[in-house]
């Protein structure tokens, strides 16, 4: 079959949101599809978000038999057969509309914006052969927001037998882009508050030189130097293996995702427990408090009283660590076969 | 350096223009630099559809780029403040190949209203450029005739020379690259037909069911089979690489090419001389006649005499062969220069 896969991306950002489109064609070229990955910038700023949607749905895709589309605007495109692995809404507009994060003024102008926006993104769920998200989080929203059901398909890792466990230091282990929405800074104001020797690794690039600066600065004004190692930079897939290997156990403690991100299931992968917050989104899906590591409120004072049990009770963390692995090998299935089976389905 | 470098792309099609960007991608990270090749989905047919797709081309999200270096027709409209096109193809459809009566545009109004548009657009995007690069003294030409911009040819190597180092002639005449109307590999058929020390290799990828089978009969009707090879498939680089790097000579016929054909290029670069023909266009910048091969007549019978002389023994092919290399070394431009012009 000729399978476009086709996503938006924004240029010289290097993020998980690639890496499934990517795997997928992959494991499509290996059961023999003809694959064309597709992916076009976008930055959907509001002066020209509605023009952005009108190009994409401009995309002539008419030479597949069929498209699957990830990230927005991608699913506007006008093809018979299109399937939806949706990521995640522009997130400005849906749920974090009114928070903290918004970037919008609550005025009638972006109203009328968004509104537009929500009622475009439904139109295009409408036409699509079938609607899949990437978690429980992003099928909740597409209920909510868009009145439209989904399926959730898991997406897996590329060759996951990679992941392996070699010990147990004395590290809990963060990997991903150090950006304010990552909130690395809880980890190390919660470090702040460990009784025990526990320490902290932090490996990722950042986008946000203003966000690396404050952490930089919070690990210093806390005496942490000695606790911390923050690996600032882009960590290839050969030392993220290494390390997730090595580590005590790891953290991801993001704002309301959209997944469970692949820092947590490459945890899973090489039976490292793994620590995350209430309101963290996707990764809650995966991990259940106590069994495969530790689900708590995004407070530094619980979260160190987790970093030090994890630290102290070495046994049971270990115990957590294969319950990782168990959870998304035997319990949720998260592999390829399944994910190909029902998107081409 | 965050580099950009935009072009298009015919989903599910992978050719020499493809093949260039990457190239340019390789070199420019080797040289340093953080680069990524936008490919954006083009399709001419229909027609009508082009407006929306230039439109779709200048509304992308470049700005995250400090630069970008646009290829092709319509991803050079994308916007940004510092832009430098290498131009490989502009909508010959909107141009000469409108003058000459063979463009796709609808007659009448219609066609008229899209032309307009291109024409219009393209003016708009020439006059956004810091500077302006072609590969090919045709497209140079009429960039100058229809839209009157100067520009500065620059000619890249070719985009694998380790895998083309000739060698020992089999004594065959290899025609590879793309089967189809245009590159004419019938009538190189029907000229091996009347050289009957001629052994002849075809092989490429066919664009259509039909252009296939229009080369497979033509080789059994003139009954040839032992002595022309057809193999008509994807070849990777270095099956494509093996049958040049053993054969005579290489013939090459397209029609009116932009450039100088990447085919007449891998050949050079391997010192095997080149059969083209005098309406080959662009390639014509390549094969010189009794320098670095022959430039037949669009004729069976003049081609048949290109096809004797090649077949007639190594030592013109040998001498024909490093002429070739020569001309093309002399015509390139290396890779350091290129970076240097293009991001000068």
């Amino acid at each position: 079959m000729r399978i476009a896969l086709f996503s938006s991306y924004v240029p010289f950002v290097r993020g998980g949101d690639r890496q499934i489109v990517d795997w997928l064609a992959t494991m499509l070229e290996r059961r023999g599809h003809d694959v064309e990955r597709i992916y076009l910038p976008s930055l959907p700023w509001e002066n020209r978000v509605l023009q952005e949607m009108a190009a994409f749905r401009c995309v002539d895709l008419s030479a597949a038999d069929r498209v699957i589309c990830f990230r927005p605007p991608a699913h506007v495109i006008d093809h018979p057969v299109k399937v939806l692995w949706f990521i995640h809404h522009v997130r400005e507009f849906y749920d974090l509309w009114g928070t903290e994060f918004s970037v919008f003024p609550d005025d009638a102008a972006h109203r009328g914006l968004r509104d537009r926006i929500r009622a475009i993104d439904t139109s295009a769920m409408r036409e699509a052969h079938a609607v899949f998200t990437n978690s429980e989080t992003v099928t909740n929203r597409l209920l909510e927001f868009n009145a439209m059901k989904s399926e959730v398909l898991y997406p897996p890792l590329l060759d996951p037998e990679r992941f392996r466990c070699d010990g147990f230091n004395d590290e809990i282990l963060c990997v991903g882009r150090v950006e304010p929405a990552k909130r690395q800074h809880l980890l190390v104001e919660a470090l702040g508050h460990t009784t025990s020797q526990v320490r902290l690794r932090l490996s990722g690039v950042s986008e946000s030189p203003d966000y690396a600066d404050h952490i930089r600065r919070l690990i210093s004004s806390q005496g942490l130097d000695d606790r911390v190692h923050f690996d600032n930079r882009w960590i290839d897939d050969e030392e993220k293996v290494d390390q997730m290997a090595a580590c005590l156990a790891s953290a991801y403690v993001g704002y309301n995702e959209d997944s469970y991100g692949y820092s947590p299931l490459e945890a899973s992968h090489a039976s490292k427990a793994i620590l995350t917050t209430t309101d963290s989104g996707g990764v809650t899906e995966l991990v259940i408090d106590g069994y495969n590591g530790f689900v708590v409120e995004p407070d530094p004072g619980m979260l160190a009283e987790r970093m030090d049990q994890l630290f102290v009770d070495t046994d049971r963390t270990r115990q957590m660590g294969r319950a990782a692995r168990r959870r998304v090998v035997d319990e949720l299935c998260i592999d390829w076969d399944h994910v190909i089976e029902r998107l081409l389905s | 350096m965050r580099i950009l470098i935009a072009t298009n792309m015919a989903p599910f099609v992978w050719g020499g223009a493809e093949e260039l960007a990457v190239n340019l991608q390789r070199h420019l990270v080797d040289a340093g630099h953080d680069s990524e090749v936008l490919r954006i989905p083009y399709q001419w047919e229909p027609a009508t559809g082009i407006p929306s797709q230039m439109y779709l081309a200048r509304v992308l999200a470049c700005e995250n780029a400090d630069r970008v270096v646009a290829l092709k027709f319509p991803a050079y409209m994308v916007q940004h403040p510092h832009k430098t096109l290498w131009l490989l193809h502009q909508y010959r459809q909107a141009y000469d190949l409108f003058d000459a009566g063979l463009s796709n545009l609808p007659s009448g109004e219609a066609g008229q209203r899209i032309r307009g548009a291109v024409i219009r657009a393209d003016a708009i995007a020439f006059s956004e450029l810091d500077s302006i690069y072609v590969n090919s003294e045709v497209t140079q030409r009429r960039l100058l005739q229809y839209n009157g911009i100067e520009s500065t040819i620059l000619l890249p190597p070719v985009n694998d020379p380790e895998l083309f180092v000739g060698g020992r002639s089999e004594g065959y005449v290899f025609a590879g690259g793309r089967i189809n109307g245009m590159k004419r590999q019938r009538l190189l058929v029907q000229a091996a037909a009347r050289v009957p020390s001629c052994r002849l290799v075809v092989a490429g990828p066919a664009d259509s069911p039909e252009d296939a089978r229009e080369l497979v009969e033509c080789v059994d009707d003139l009954g040839l089979r032992d002595r022309v090879t057809v193999d008509i498939r994807f070849l990777s680089r270095s099956e494509y690489a093996a049958y040049l790097n053993d054969a005579a000579a290489v013939a090459y016929l397209p029609l009116d090419e932009d450039s100088l054909g990447y085919v007449a290029m891998e050949a050079a670069t391997a010192r095997k001389p080149i059969i083209a023909t005098s309406d080959s266009g662009g390639v014509l910048g390549l094969v010189e006649d009794g320098v670095t091969g022959w430039v037949a007549d669009p004729t069976i019978e003049s081609l048949a005499d290109a096809l004797a002389s090649a077949v007639s023994g190594p030592g013109v092919c040998e001498s024909l062969g490093v002429g070739a290399h020569d001309k093309l070394a002399a015509l390139s431009t290396s890779w350091e220069e290129i970076l240097e012009r293009l991001l000068g």
